[in-house]
């Protein structure tokens, strides 16, 4: 079973005073604080005590400055304003979102939200904690909005705006399109739902009209794609330049095993290496918006590049340097040439302890929740010397590890009913009662087109999810990337009924997975196996019997069929084995 | 209720004569204090709808303009007085200086009842008190505002009637109106939301959470509906509303546990707050005798009607649980029964801090009105909250410091603040 959380962990309530109040993680309202709030209640004694001394003075650890709106102010927001009926109807995003920032919030709230205002002029994180999120089989990692705001205008009437917009959207992407169909894939159902909002400083620096921090990070305490030397449980961290929107949405960062942080990631050449790292980030934008549109969560978000960065002086402790001449990776940035985002300085000259401190933060976290987990964090540096630093602990959220038994001999990867195998398959277990595929024909793909075939799989996804039918999702490229040119950008709330998903490699591209992505986590929390097919892998899938099969519905680029009689569908977990026969 | 012989005015200048020595104040400061800086008394001739002529007398009195524009309410009832006048004048200059609202205090009215009077006779009533008036109130001189009996649309009639007269569109006239038709959103709401705000930081005082806090309340109009609403959303019970029944003329009190339902119970009440009783019996209501409100048992008590409901006689029937009282109504406890009040160490909020939500939007109403330019719900209520946390915790602090009681306390700061304002412009 999940998780045992207290109801409701003892917090102070707010007191109108953020920053200089007695207490940093406080309460409004009476109810519950969501799953996401309650992770960091629970970790926040054990950091102090077991933590914080033993890495000061280099690393000065702590949850930054919160307050969560209870879930019992949301209750009243939806009754006062009568929004159930709209927010459960298949009404679209934007609609409901619009509805949302029409209704008032509650009365009792609105005085707390104004005097934090009135004393806040520093970035803000407006952030989803939702009660079904400590229902620890299912992560909801990256299912609702959250909202970065500059909240550096010089009206606190305008501030307060802003806050209050940002808490409405929080409420309305409860009942988005992706968050309900990824309620539906849950034993829950939207009505279930109940939401609190964190509102928490930004970590960061400003520079200019952007302000970010200088690592953002995600570690895990269990790698499902371990290499080389690693195991599966000594983890695996990705880290960022820049919000950690890069990693959990664009599945671009760093990633290292914690147990050999000196390691490159498995990129083939130095090209590759150049083009797969970092060459942007996400940062607040300070200045004027591109847009002023309280519903689109990225409104005071902005990606800039790593001329930026340099600019601003902060890749000297982040960044090597590509030497063309001689094809070389230098470490720093003392010699002109394209930055490599590496963070060599921390990783490989130790700059900082932050790889061992991950790693007792890990294990910390691990045994507290008593399971493997996933923590989020984000790091400034001190600009001149690098340290200290400081680490603010984000959200730590448990994994989902299958520990069946299930063995693959290698006969079994051949012969005349194997539909598919791959060396390189995610999860474990057994799955027999898949009866549909839901393919991207492979004649019609192009990656001009995959923006297309998102929309097209979204709505085969809704058919499928309606009539409760689990299947097998086949495409080419990556899943869940945020390039277009990679494969196919889906979110998992787009494809949240495939049960199995085959990841065909494009022949000319690396066929890594963006693992590091939240996409990725949704797909192991879920237990959905994931197999990846190189397109020289000796196991090819049998487009021949596939194509045989009756169609049951059919568009531009993707097909829809259905088998007289059900998948055998196996992933071995310590061997990553996985295979598929048909009858 | 109750058989002391009750003048509120007399009621507000003692308030004022006990602050005054306390402060120190010069007696010329005491002399123009204690009394309003103008009074209009008037008689209205009405045409009534059958034809015959009656005769009202209206009111409108200035207490004082140091601060700002005067401010008060226009109430419609049958026992005003100018003395009830002259004190909810008063109260309204002490009420905006606790608050720091740059206005002053005023009140008015036209005694008159409107049960018994129509729609075109109430409008008839509402644009000749303005045709009386037209050279005394203004948006620079003295702003009108719905009280006991009138509502948006007598403001509205106002408005209506001295825009005709000046020639001009001045929404900032009047506040209490429509809102779409130069009304605030959140005006209606205003004195029970504000009074809750305040009543939710006596609780923190006092250490205890509104989750499970027990209330009565006099009164079921639109004070004390607001105010139950918001209450019962913090996690507070309301077992018992009292309010006046226009046919039998005695008032009831009604009870039920564990709490009453608001919105079922407005369903059966009419405009002026009055419930009806043999409707409110079928929906399972225990009815009571109107003084049964008081001696319920209780956390909280609420009285949120008119004057002179708590009084030397009435008061040992409140019960040692009650912790709190907080006057929704303006002036509602005798000075007798303060003093026992006092001695029993129940907190009392006093009126011109609990009920200055009223105030305080409609001077939010007003800003927005000159600019014609009107904010949104969130951004009204956030504002207000703040201001009457702020005032309250200012009260709290000063009570303390000084060893006062909170009413003391209150009186003592604005009736500082309004003395130092007279002071800066040399009238004394």
């Amino acid at each position: 079973m999940g998780l045992i959380l207290p109801a409701r962990p003892s917090l102070a309530l707010f007191d109108r005073r953020f920053f200089t109040g007695k207490e940093k993680f406080t309460a409004i309202g009476g109810g519950d604080i969501g799953g996401k709030a309650q992770g960091l209640a629970l970790m926040r004694d054990i950091l102090e005590s077991r933590l914080v001394e033993r890495f000061r003075p280099q690393i000065e650890i702590n949850i930054p400055t919160l307050t969560v709106i209870t879930t019992d102010l949301f209750d009243v927001f939806m009754e006062q304003n009568g929004l159930y009926d709209l927010a459960l109807s298949s009404f679209r995003d934007d609609l409901i979102a619009g509805a949302f920032q029409k209704a008032d919030l509650p009365a009792q709230l609105v005085g707390d939200l104004r005097a934090l205002i009135t004393q806040v002029q520093t970035p803000l994180a407006v952030r989803s904690s939702s009660r079904l999120e400590d229902a620890m089989f299912e992560p909801f990692a990256s299912v609702y909005a959250t909202k970065m705001i500059p909240n550096n205008q010089m009206s606190p009437d305008s501030r307060f705006k802003k806050l209050v917009e940002a808490v409405k959207f929080i409420y309305a992407s409860t009942f988005f399109k992706d968050a309900k169909n990824y309620i539906r894939a849950t034993k829950h159902t939207t009505a279930d739902e109940k939401m609190a909002v964190i509102i928490q400083e930004v970590v960061g620096v400003r520079h200019g009209h952007r302000f970010y921090p200088h690592i953002s990070g995600v570690a895990r305490s269990y790698n499902f794609y371990p290499l080389g030397h690693a195991k599966p449980s000594d983890g695996i961290i990705d880290l960022a330049l820049g919000l950690g929107k890069a990693i959990v949405d664009d599945g671009i960062a760093w990633s290292y095993s914690p147990a050999y942080p000196r390691a490159n990631p498995p990129y083939n050449t130095l090209a590759d290496l150049l083009t797969q790292t970092q060459s942007e980030f996400w940062a607040i934008n300070m200045g004027w918006p591109a847009e002023f549109n309280p519903i689109k969560e990225t409104e005071y978000m902005m990606k800039f590049n790593l001329g930026d960065a340099e600019k601003d002086g902060v890749l000297q402790f982040l960044a090597s340097t590509y030497r063309a001449q001689d094809d070389k990776i230098v470490y720093g940035v003392a010699e002109k040439g394209p930055r490599v985002i590496d963070f060599a300085p921390i990783l490989k000259f130790d700059l900082l302890p932050l790889n061992a401190m991950l790693q007792e933060l890990l294990k910390l976290c691990e045994d507290t929740l008593g399971r493997t987990v996933e923590i989020e964090f984000a790091l400034t540096l001190d600009e001149r010397r690098g340290t200290p630093a400081r680490f603010g602990f984000l959200q730590v959220r448990p994994m989902v590890v299958s520990s069946a038994l299930v063995t693959i001999s290698e006969e079994e990867l051949t012969g005349e009913n194997v539909l598919l195998a791959s060396q390189s398959a995610l999860g474990n277990g057994v799955l027999d009662n898949i009866l549909d595929i839901v393919y991207v024909k492979p004649e019609k793909f192009n990656v001009h087109y995959s923006e297309a075939i998102a929309s097209e799989l979204e709505k085969l996804n809704h058919w499928l999810v309606t009539f409760d039918s689990p299947y097998l999702l086949i495409g080419l490229g990556r899943w869940g990337t945020s390039d277009p040119q990679a494969g196919i950008p889906v979110n998992f709330g787009q494809i949240c009924g495939a049960k199995v998903i085959i990841e065909s490699a494009l022949p000319e591209t690396s066929s890594m997975l963006s693992q590091g992505s939240h996409f990725f986590h949704n797909i192991t929390s879920f237990r959905v196996f994931y197999f990846s097919v190189g397109a020289e892998d000796p196991y090819p899938i049998d487009w021949g019997w596939i194509s045989r099969q009756p169609v049951i519905q059919e568009t531009d680029y993707v097909r829809h069929v259905r088998l007289s009689s059900p998948l055998k569908i196996k992933v071995d977990g310590t061997t990553s084995r996985g295979v598929i026969h048909h009858d | 209720m109750g058989k002391e012989i009750f003048n509120s005015f007399v009621t507000a200048q003692f308030q004022f004569d006990r602050t005054a020595e306390w402060l120190g104040l010069d007696l010329p400061t005491r002399e123009l204090l204690r009394s309003p800086l103008k009074e209009h008394q008037f008689l209205i001739p009405l045409r009534m709808d059958d034809g015959s002529v009656r005769i009202f007398r209206g009111f409108r009195v200035l207490h004082n303009d140091a601060r700002g524009p005067g401010k008060g309410g226009v109430r419609f009832h049958p026992d005003e007085t100018i003395d009830t006048i002259r004190a909810l004048a008063m109260w309204m200059t002490w009420k905006c200086a606790l608050l720091d609202i740059p206005l002053g205090g005023s009140s008015g009215g036209v005694a008159c009842d409107p049960h018994y009077l129509t729609l075109r006779e109430q409008e008839q009533l509402c644009r000749s008190w303005v045709k009386r008036l037209i050279h005394e109130l203004g948006p620079q001189i003295d702003v009108p505002a719905p009280d006991i009996m009138t509502g948006a649309e007598h403001m509205l009639w106002m408005l209506d009637e001295y825009e005709s007269l000046r020639g001009e569109k001045v929404p900032g006239f009047i506040t209490g109106k429509p809102v779409g038709m130069g009304g605030s959103v959140g005006r209606i709401e205003a004195t029970g939301f504000g009074l809750v705000f305040i009543l939710r930081e006596a609780l923190k005082e006092l250490g205890m959470p509104a989750d499970g806090a027990t209330a009565s309340v006099q009164g079921f109009g639109n004070v004390a509906q607001h105010a139950v609403r918001l209450f019962e959303q913090m996690g507070g019970r309301v077992v018992c509303v009292s309010c006046w029944d226009q046919k039998d003329a005695v008032s009831y009190a009604y009870k039920k546990e564990p709490k009453i339902e608001v919105k079922a119970l407005a369903e059966i009440t009419d405009r002026f707050g009055g419930i009806d009783k043999d409707k409110a019996a079928r929906l399972g209501y225990e009815v009571l005798p109107g003084e049964a409100w008081l001696s319920q048992d209780v956390d909280i008590l609420i009285p949120a009607a008119v004057e002179n409901q708590i009084t030397e006689e009435n008061v040992p029937t409140i019960r040692p649980r009650v912790r709190v009282i907080a006057e929704g109504a303006n002036g509602p406890t005798t000075v007798g029964a303060d003093r026992t009040i006092g001695e029993r160490g129940i907190l009392v909020i006093p009126d011109i801090l609990a009920n200055a939500g009223g105030v305080t939007c409609s001077y939010f109403e007003q800003v927005q009105s000159n600019m014609n330019y009107y904010w949104e719900k969130d951004e009204v209520l956030g504002k207000l909250d703040v201001k009457m946390t702020t005032a309250f915790n200012d009260v709290l602090e000063f009570a303390k410091r000084k060893k006062l009681a909170m009413r003391n306390a209150a009186f003592a700061i604005a009736v500082a603040r309004v003395a130092q304002a007279c002071k800066d412009r040399r009238w004394v």
